[in-house]
């Protein structure tokens, strides 16, 4: 099968990074996966094809934005491919009822949004695949957790880069205030003499995008100077993708945050994955019972949701037992959710 | 015969006065022609559906970009129309290599962001039946079909003899008049207005109406397209009077006001042998049309009394003899208009679409 993903890529992204998963693991099974547009000279990994006529299957990939390609572009691909061929998949969980989470996260600003985002999907595909584990009582939206597990990316502490903090939270702050400015830093604040360098890696935590209003709702980047420079958090701009999992590897300890109407919609994203290949304990600020889905049982250990503080300290006292623990998730991550899999799950779940 | 035009249509440009005509004609036969889309307040007269369902040809008709219908319509009609019940018509040459005539072209990616290579694969993947409005095609596999065509009832003044047309034409408001955009058409004009220049004093004022003539467009400017140039100097020397841009459905009466209309065809249209609209919709108004037209391609579109109203001896030359014996040129219009009627009617073009389509 020919599979042409369209989609926005930039490289610090993780969609991006499980396509290029796709393409390479691709071959493997007689498959041919590439990324609609131009050659990227520093994606090289990624295979780029405008040749709409050599895919036999195009998967549409949204986010928080319908992407769209030019005019001509698309009446070229709707024509090479037709409906029944086509999937979208639905990473920011678009094609759903608009919810808002606490007065706060939301997927649609207004009834009105989400009914052009329905249209357009319903126009678009027959079939929506949603990054999730649960399945829905709707026909036409099926579950696949679009991203996979690679054991052999996994760090040992033998090539693990030197520890130069003791806790890091990597990603964008993209409606992760109400975690880490409501929770995660007050509950710290009172260890904090005990705990070295903390480091923020990524986008918006010394303040909101340049762009102002065009960037997103203004509550999405809501972050505390003040409180980061009191509580001494390093903050450094964001990685390229590429170099996610060595830049986590430089911390003890790296908290892990959802974007709050992500994870009221169970939807498993890269970040799930790519903090447990990297040398470091991974501690989850997430539902415990999607926790434990997605890594089974001994995800418990590493919940971070009460006595963060604690935990914390308990995590840099103990880092053997939480070492046993990582490894144990990593078993399981590895058994249920390797790229062959999802490649064969991605095949199946376009109609020949 | 159920048929759907896929295109983008405005007041005032392109070929919005083409898709009247289309419509018109599909209803005075018995057959059932729409555009494909909503309906647009400032079009009344023009039909519209999203119904998709018993179409029996879908005719994309492709100028610019925009004409492909944006989403969700575009996916709904590729989707919903198999290719064999589509045709494609390439209005602007599109479907060609790329080519330069002085300043104009068919593809230039800094002006639509689109280059030859995505024309060409978007025009072919909609259909195997491409069309282009000449009559002799250079791409291989590519059909002759003008698309535009001469609707005898929109002839504003009928008269029964050129004695009558040439009696009442002597007393116009204007000499020469131009309705249409400035889009690569300056040096053609400027060269016919120098040339009236001889002229004017006995034919009246030169009208230009349309946009850009006035003055090169900022967008131009920034963009450095040639092909949009203004004189407003040599205009004014030339007493020209110059006006914005009309709806299309005022352009014949314009015309009508004065006693000579030139038919121009850009550079890019004269190469492929191209008709527009404006090559049949002045033979509407009541005026004398013309044709700054290669003297083949005129005999072969208007029929040999057609070649009367080609200044091949020059313009001034024409407008003078027909000053004289206004006679003689209302003959040639006359029978250029039966020819028109006879040939290139839109029942016969709706008839050479469907037969097209049936191969």
């Amino acid at each position: 099968v020919n599979i042409l993903f369209v989609m926005k890529h930039r490289g610090n992204a993780g969609n991006t990074h499980a396509v290029a998963n796709y393409i390479r693991v691709a071959p493997e099974y007689g498959h041919n996966v590439a990324m609609y547009g131009d050659p990227q000279l520093h994606l090289p990994e990624l295979k780029f094809s405008k040749d709409v006529k050599s895919f036999d299957r195009a998967a549409y990939l949204f986010e928080s934005e319908i992407y769209r390609l030019s005019r001509l572009e698309e009446v070229s691909m709707l024509s090479a491919i037709e409906k029944r061929h086509r999937m979208i998949f639905d990473m920011d969980g678009m094609y759903s009822p608009v919810i808002k989470i606490d007065d706060y996260d939301f997927n649609h600003a207004s009834e009105e949004e989400r009914l052009r985002w329905k249209e357009h999907f319903e126009t678009l595909s027959d079939v929506v695949m949603k990054p999730m584990l649960a399945k829905t009582d709707r026909p036409n939206v099926r579950p696949m957790t679009f991203y996979g597990y690679d054991a052999s990316l996994e760090v040992k502490p033998a090539d693990a880069p030197e520890k130069k903090y003791d806790i890091m939270h990597l990603g964008h702050n993209w409606w992760r205030w109400r975690d880490i400015g409501g929770k995660f830093l007050p509950a710290i604040e009172s260890v904090r003499e005990r705990i070295g360098e903390i480091g923020f890696i990524g986008l918006w935590w010394d303040g909101p995008p340049a762009e102002g209003k065009d960037a997103g709702p203004e509550a999405a980047f809501e972050s505390d100077p003040a409180m980061i420079k009191r509580l001494r958090i390093r903050t450094e701009p964001s990685v390229m993708y590429t170099d996610v999992i060595r830049t986590m590897s430089t911390a003890k300890i790296n908290v892990f945050t959802q974007r709050p109407v992500l994870h009221h919609m169970k939807h498993i994203t890269l970040k799930y994955f790519e903090i447990f290949y990297s040398d470091t304990i991974p501690l989850l600020m997430l539902d415990e019972t999607i926790a434990r889905d997605v890594y089974g049982p001994a995800a418990r250990e590493l919940m971070l949701r009460e006595n963060i503080g604690e935990k914390i300290l308990d995590a840099l006292a103990r880092p053997d037992h939480y070492r046993d623990v990582v490894m144990s998730v990593r078993k399981h991550l590895a058994a249920n959710n390797s790229y062959e899999k999802r490649m064969a799950e991605l095949v199946s779940a376009i109609p020949a | 015969m159920r048929i759907l035009l896929v295109t983008s249509v405005d007041a005032w440009t392109r070929s919005v006065s083409t898709i009247h005509k289309w419509i018109d004609a599909g209803r005075a036969l018995g057959h059932d022609i729409a555009v494909y889309g909503e309906a647009d307040p400032d079009l009344p007269k023009l039909k519209f559906t999203t119904d998709l369902k018993g179409v029996d040809l879908a005719l994309f008709v492709v100028q610019v970009p925009g004409d492909f219908p944006d989403m969700p319509y575009l996916a709904r009609v590729l989707d919903g129309i198999p290719r064999e019940k589509r045709a494609i018509v390439d209005l602007w040459g599109r479907y060609n290599e790329t080519i330069r005539v002085d300043h104009d072209f068919n593809h230039l990616e800094k002006l639509d962001g689109h280059q030859a290579w995505e024309w060409h694969d978007a025009i072919a993947a909609v259909s195997k039946l491409i069309l282009q409005p000449t009559l002799s095609p250079r791409r291989e596999g590519v059909k002759p079909f003008l698309f535009h065509g001469f609707d005898e009832a929109s002839i504003t003044k009928k008269y029964t003899s050129s004695a009558e047309a040439a009696d009442a034409w002597k007393n116009k408001p204007y000499g020469a008049m131009y309705v249409g955009s400035n889009w690569h058409r300056w040096h053609q004009m400027r060269a016919f207005l120098e040339e009236y220049g001889k002229v004017r004093e006995e034919a009246g004022q030169a009208c230009l109406i349309g946009w850009d003539w006035g003055a090169r467009p900022d967008w131009a400017v920034h963009k450095a397209i040639m092909g949009v140039d203004a004189d407003p100097e040599f205009l004014a020397a030339q007493n020209v009077e110059v006006r914005h841009g009309v709806r299309f459905d005022e352009i014949v009466g314009l015309l009508g006001q004065a006693k000579f209309a030139p038919v121009i065809h850009r550079p890019l249209f004269r190469e492929l042998g191209f008709v527009t609209n404006r090559s049949f919709e002045t033979f509407y108004a009541d005026t004398i049309p013309v044709l700054m037209l290669p003297d083949d391609f005129v005999e072969k579109i208007y029929g040999a009394a057609a070649k009367k109203l080609v200044p091949s001896k020059g313009l001034a030359s024409l407008i003078a003899d027909a000053l004289r014996q206004p006679e003689a040129y209302w003959d040639a219009v006359l029978k250029t208009r039966a020819h028109l009627a006879a040939k290139h009617s839109y029942a016969v073009r709706i008839d050479e679409l469907t037969r097209m389509a049936a191969k």
